[in-house]
């Protein structure tokens, strides 16, 4: 090698040395902070799933703040505690707003409380972004931004998405049964199952409802091995999936096809029978998702923080990516905008795409809601991956149906 | 000058309507609203299960479906909401008034079973609104319903509309409490049958307060349907809300008007407190302990353990203020004429014929003694007259009307009193309160000032007159056994059915007693005297009745009755040779 050259290469190293202590490092924010107000269900019935968001919002709040905050200034998250209940979670929204004098609003956890914290929002004229509303026609607030982004009419998009999936393998069920919980935001998904399953010619030979916080799932078990469809709907909530299963598994009876609407991800994949089991997800902690490098990062400091708070569940998918999602559009929106005027924000989120761990999501549908991203995931040999469609695929992974 | 209780309410109530004209930010109004609709409820959820003792699980159906009319009529029918408030607390009222019509006519559906049964009206009511159009499984969406501009700001006018109902709520309650009606409640409370047997009509007062309590619950649901906006079967028909309603009421104590209402605050205050992020499981569990320690160290509640004091206090000067009337007066006397005659009266338990075809006929100014050995259907026969039990067959008539059948409040209304042979005393009520009942309820049916005089007069004539502000359980049976006397002619009974006034007395309290007795038939009162004391029956009686296995046997002055050789032969056995 010649010494100019090595002296360049030297010199190359060297600049690529300084280059990565020289690594742009964001001025510390500065100022008064920029408050964001939400209260989550972190007691009572919803906790659980409100635990996810905490330790979400947590680490967002302290990573923006180490990126420099927002406008310079420092991010305060005030979160409060709604106790899962409605009536709460408007009170507290209306502190957050006329006592604390919260810059913005994040929005609760769980559709009756999201659509009490809305109703203070339009009250006061504040943006509110949201994270998981399970039904958007609900959503009639011109102001208010759904982080989860299910389209304005998942209960027909999301269904028919599912049976194009089946399709798409050559392997189109020709009967079904719907089983579903009477909560309104897994109900609504039901319905719309049942409407598109009539629209695409599949026969209904069971459809059964069950009030939410049953607990025997004996008898629905029993009369789904007496319909022996082709392909079981199960409009479950949380673990009433896992109870459906283990009911299933005492009567010796496998489905061919299972799709659980918003099951508790990890005990699901671990449950006996649970096998080849379907259902819907904006994410998972898998490539292509985390392909992305934010993603990628939010997952490896996720799962750690996960394990240490001792969650149930470590990894990412739905809930924490809507969570992750919402204040990613609270970001881009007051960086863009440089301003903290709700309308100003609310102007710009309406004519612009933000692009979240999720996808890229935009708000010029009906009440807001843009692209229906919910993707379908399956446990294969004990773990969740996302099989269709093919682009969100896991790498190497295909829908299953037997 | 010094302001009542109810009076410091009102001046409360008014300063609190004064909030939304202070300028402070909305969000106490909107807090101030969550007290109000917990004090709402715990009041109502109060005037049945606190005041009669009837502890209703069901509070939250009546809530509920105060919730749903409102939600149904506002936001399916738009009807202007305040017009669906009315109907939300007639709906409520209606739904609680049918579930009582059917419970509270049987006797065994007491206690647990009640409670049992109105938590199982809050999962047929959440079934049927869950599985019908009411709600369908959605849930119903009220953001699209105007609220009428009463004040400034929506939160404003839910304000003004949760501090009404608050303070009619407690209104209501505080007028029940000082009522007739309050007092018939209160007596079920403490001994139902007892209280039916001194007059009070137990079903129709209950009914009464089921009414109530749960009209107001529903006009509450309707007001907080509108408050939260989004109304789910899951969230409404929870557990949740009548466990709250019950724990608050508790808390506060639900011997008094106010005591719900004091825990309603009490507790919604520390749930709020604890809303900060922090440490919310932390701030629960906090709220918990607190409350678990007032319920271990306050079994009354909060104000049990304080009013009782001040109560004390005003009831010692009312004693006193009160001056004893003159003598009560009854019918005089007409010993020909027959007061009360009872024909082929029969009553079987289980098989075992208790009272088999008795034909008994009292005189009006006489006293007739009742005796016969254990088991031989004394007590039967006074607890069918008094209205206790229904008889199997025949018929009694009193002063000329027929009373078979009749409730016992209605017999006692009609002047009948008893007492009981093991004293049955309102266990909560003082010594006064207890003699004060049957005179506000009996055939005297005074108002409650002159209920308490003639309480008075009949405490003093009985030797109590020093303990009229001691609870029952400061007495001894010498002393509870006058109770149930001095109870009986405060109703200022034309009948009057003493069942073993003198058991378990000491000789010399014998002899007191049945001077007491003698005292009260020279003024000219009727009486059937059942007792085992016979030297005691032979002294008083002016004519004896001797019953065995059910059947009159003998009849007649006492001592030609009592040498009847069937009589001795029941008392004594047959001679053996």
């Amino acid at each position: 090698m010649k010494p100019i050259t090595r002296l360049i290469l030297a010199a190359g190293g060297a600049l690529l040395s300084l280059g990565m202590v020289l690594q742009p490092v964001a001025a510390a924010p500065a100022g008064p902070p920029i408050k964001i107000g939400s209260t989550l269900a972190l007691t009572g019935p919803l906790a659980a799933t409100a635990m996810i968001h905490k330790l979400t919002g947590e680490i967002y709040v302290e990573e923006l703040n180490k990126r420099g905050g927002l406008l310079g200034r420092p991010v305060e998250w005030i979160v409060k505690d709604d106790q899962s209940k409605p009536d709460v979670a408007r009170t507290l929204y209306e502190q957050l707003i006329t006592v604390d004098h919260v810059d913005l609003l994040l929005g609760p956890y769980a559709t009756g409380n999201i659509l009490s914290a809305m109703g203070v929002a339009q009250k006061y004229h504040k943006m509110l972004v949201h994270h998981t509303l399970g039904i958007p026609s609900l959503a009639k607030y011109d102001m208010q931004f759904p982080a989860w982004s299910v389209g304005p009419d998942p209960a027909t998009t999301v269904t028919n998405h599912l049976l194009d999936a089946f399709a798409s393998v050559g392997k189109s069920p020709k009967t079904i049964a719907i089983v579903t919980s009477k909560f309104p935001s897994v109900y609504v998904m039901s319905e719309g199952m049942r409407e598109v399953a009539k629209k695409r010619g599949l026969k209904e030979v069971l459809f059964l409802e069950w009030e939410f916080g049953n607990k025997d799932f004996g008898p629905i078990a029993s009369r789904l091995k007496d319909a022996n469809p082709d392909f079981v709907f199960v409009g479950a909530l949380g673990l009433e999936g896992n109870q459906l299963l283990d009911a299933m598994k005492k009567i010796d009876y496998a489905p061919p096809l299972q799709y659980y609407m918003y099951p508790a991800p990890g005990p699901l994949a671990k449950a006996p029978g649970a096998e080849h089991a379907l259902a819907g997800s904006i994410f998972e902690q898998h490539p292509p998702f985390t392909n992305n490098p934010t993603a990628a990062a939010f997952v490896k400091i996720y799962n750690e923080r996960a394990a240490k708070a001792g969650l149930p569940d470590n990894a990412v998918e739905t809930q924490a990516a809507a969570s992750y999602s919402a204040w990613q559009i609270i970001e881009a929106a007051v960086t863009a905008t440089k301003s903290l005027d709700d309308k100003v924000l609310s102007q710009w989120l309406k004519t612009h795409r933000v692009d979240t761990i999720q996808g890229s999501l935009r708000f010029d549908g009906p009440n807001n809601f843009g692209d229906d991203l919910m993707r379908l995931k399956q446990v294969q040999n004990g773990h969740w991956v996302t099989v269709w469609p093919k682009e969100w695929a896991a790498p190497g992974a295909k829908l299953l149906v037997p | 000058m010094r302001l009542s209780l109810p009076g410091g309410i009102a001046v409360a109530g008014l300063a609190l309507a004064a909030v939304p004209f202070l300028g402070l930010p909305p969000f106490y109004e909107s807090f101030l609203y969550l007290i109000f609709s917990a004090v709402v409820m715990a009041t109502s959820w109060n005037i049945l299960s606190g005041y009669s003792g009837y502890f209703s699980f069901g509070h939250g159906a009546f809530f509920g479906a105060g919730m749903y009319t409102t939600a149904t009529l506002a936001g399916r029918f738009e009807l202007p909401f305040l017009w669906t408030l009315p109907a939300a607390g007639l709906i409520s009222a209606l739904l609680g008034v049918g579930v009582g019509a059917v419970v509270f006519r049987l006797r065994r559906l007491r206690g647990e079973l009640f409670a049992l049964l109105t938590l199982a009206v809050t999962f047929v009511l959440a079934t049927i609104v869950l599985n019908t159009p009411i709600d369908g499984g959605q849930g119903v969406s009220l953001s699209a319903v105007p609220l009428p501009a009463i004040l400034s700001s929506p939160s404003s006018t839910l304000y003004i509309l949760g501090l009404g109902m608050a303070l009619l709520t407690l209104w209501i309650s505080y007028r029940i409490y000082g009522s007739k009606l309050g007092t018939g409640l209160f007596a079920i409370h403490d001994d139902e049958d007892v209280a039916e047997v001194m007059g009070v009509p137990t079903f129709r007062y209950k009914l009464m307060a089921f009414g109530l309590s749960s009209g107001l619950a529903g006009i509450a649901g309707g007001i907080h349907a509108m408050f939260i906006s989004y109304v789910t079967v899951g969230e409404t028909f929870s557990i949740i809300v009548p466990l709250n309603v019950v724990l608050m009421s508790v808390l506060g104590g639900t011997r008094h008007w106010l005591g719900p209402a004091v825990g309603a605050t009490v507790i919604t205050g520390l749930l709020y407190g604890f809303t900060a992020g922090d440490y919310p499981v932390a701030g629960r569990a906090a709220v918990g302990l607190i409350l678990i320690v007032v319920i271990l160290f306050m079994p009354e509640g909060l104000l049990g353990r304080f009013i009782p004091r001040l109560q004390r206090r005003r009831r010692v000067t009312a004693v006193t203020a009160v001056t004893a009337v003159p003598p009560a007066t009854v019918a005089a006397p007409a010993p020909a004429e027959t007061l009360l005659k009872i024909s082929g009266l029969a009553k079987a338990f289980n098989g075992l014929q208790a009272l088999d075809g008795a034909d008994v006929e009292v005189r009006r100014g006489e006293i007739l003694g009742l005796v016969g050995p254990n088991g031989s259907g004394k007590s039967t026969l006074i607890n069918l007259v008094s209205g206790h039990y229904r008889s199997d067959s025949g018929n009694i008539v009193f002063a000329g009307r027929d009373i078979t059948g009749l409730a016992a409040h209605a017999v006692a209304r009609a002047g009948i009193a008893r007492t009981y042979q093991i004293p049955r005393p309102f266990a909560h009520f003082t010594v006064l309160q207890n003699v004060t009942l049957p005179a506000m309820f009996g055939r005297a049916a005074l108002d409650r000032v002159a209920a308490e005089s003639e309480a008075l007069y009949w405490l003093e004539f009985t030797g109590l007159g020093d303990k009229a502000d001691a609870l029952p359980e400061d007495l001894n049976l010498h002393q509870r056994k006058f109770l149930e006397l001095a109870r009986a002619l405060a109703a200022k009974p034309s009948l009057l059915l003493l069942d073993e006034v003198l058991s378990g007395l000491t000789p010399s309290e014998i002899e007191h007693a049945i001077s007491t007795i003698r005292a009260i038939r020279d003024r000219g009162a009727t009486i059937v005297f059942v007792e085992h004391v016979m030297h005691a029956v032979m002294e008083l009686s002016d004519r004896i009745v001797v019953l065995n296995y059910g059947k009159v046997i003998a009849e007649g002055r006492p001592d030609d009755v009592m040498r009847r050789p069937e009589v001795v032969t029941v008392y004594l056995g047959k001679p053996h040779a």
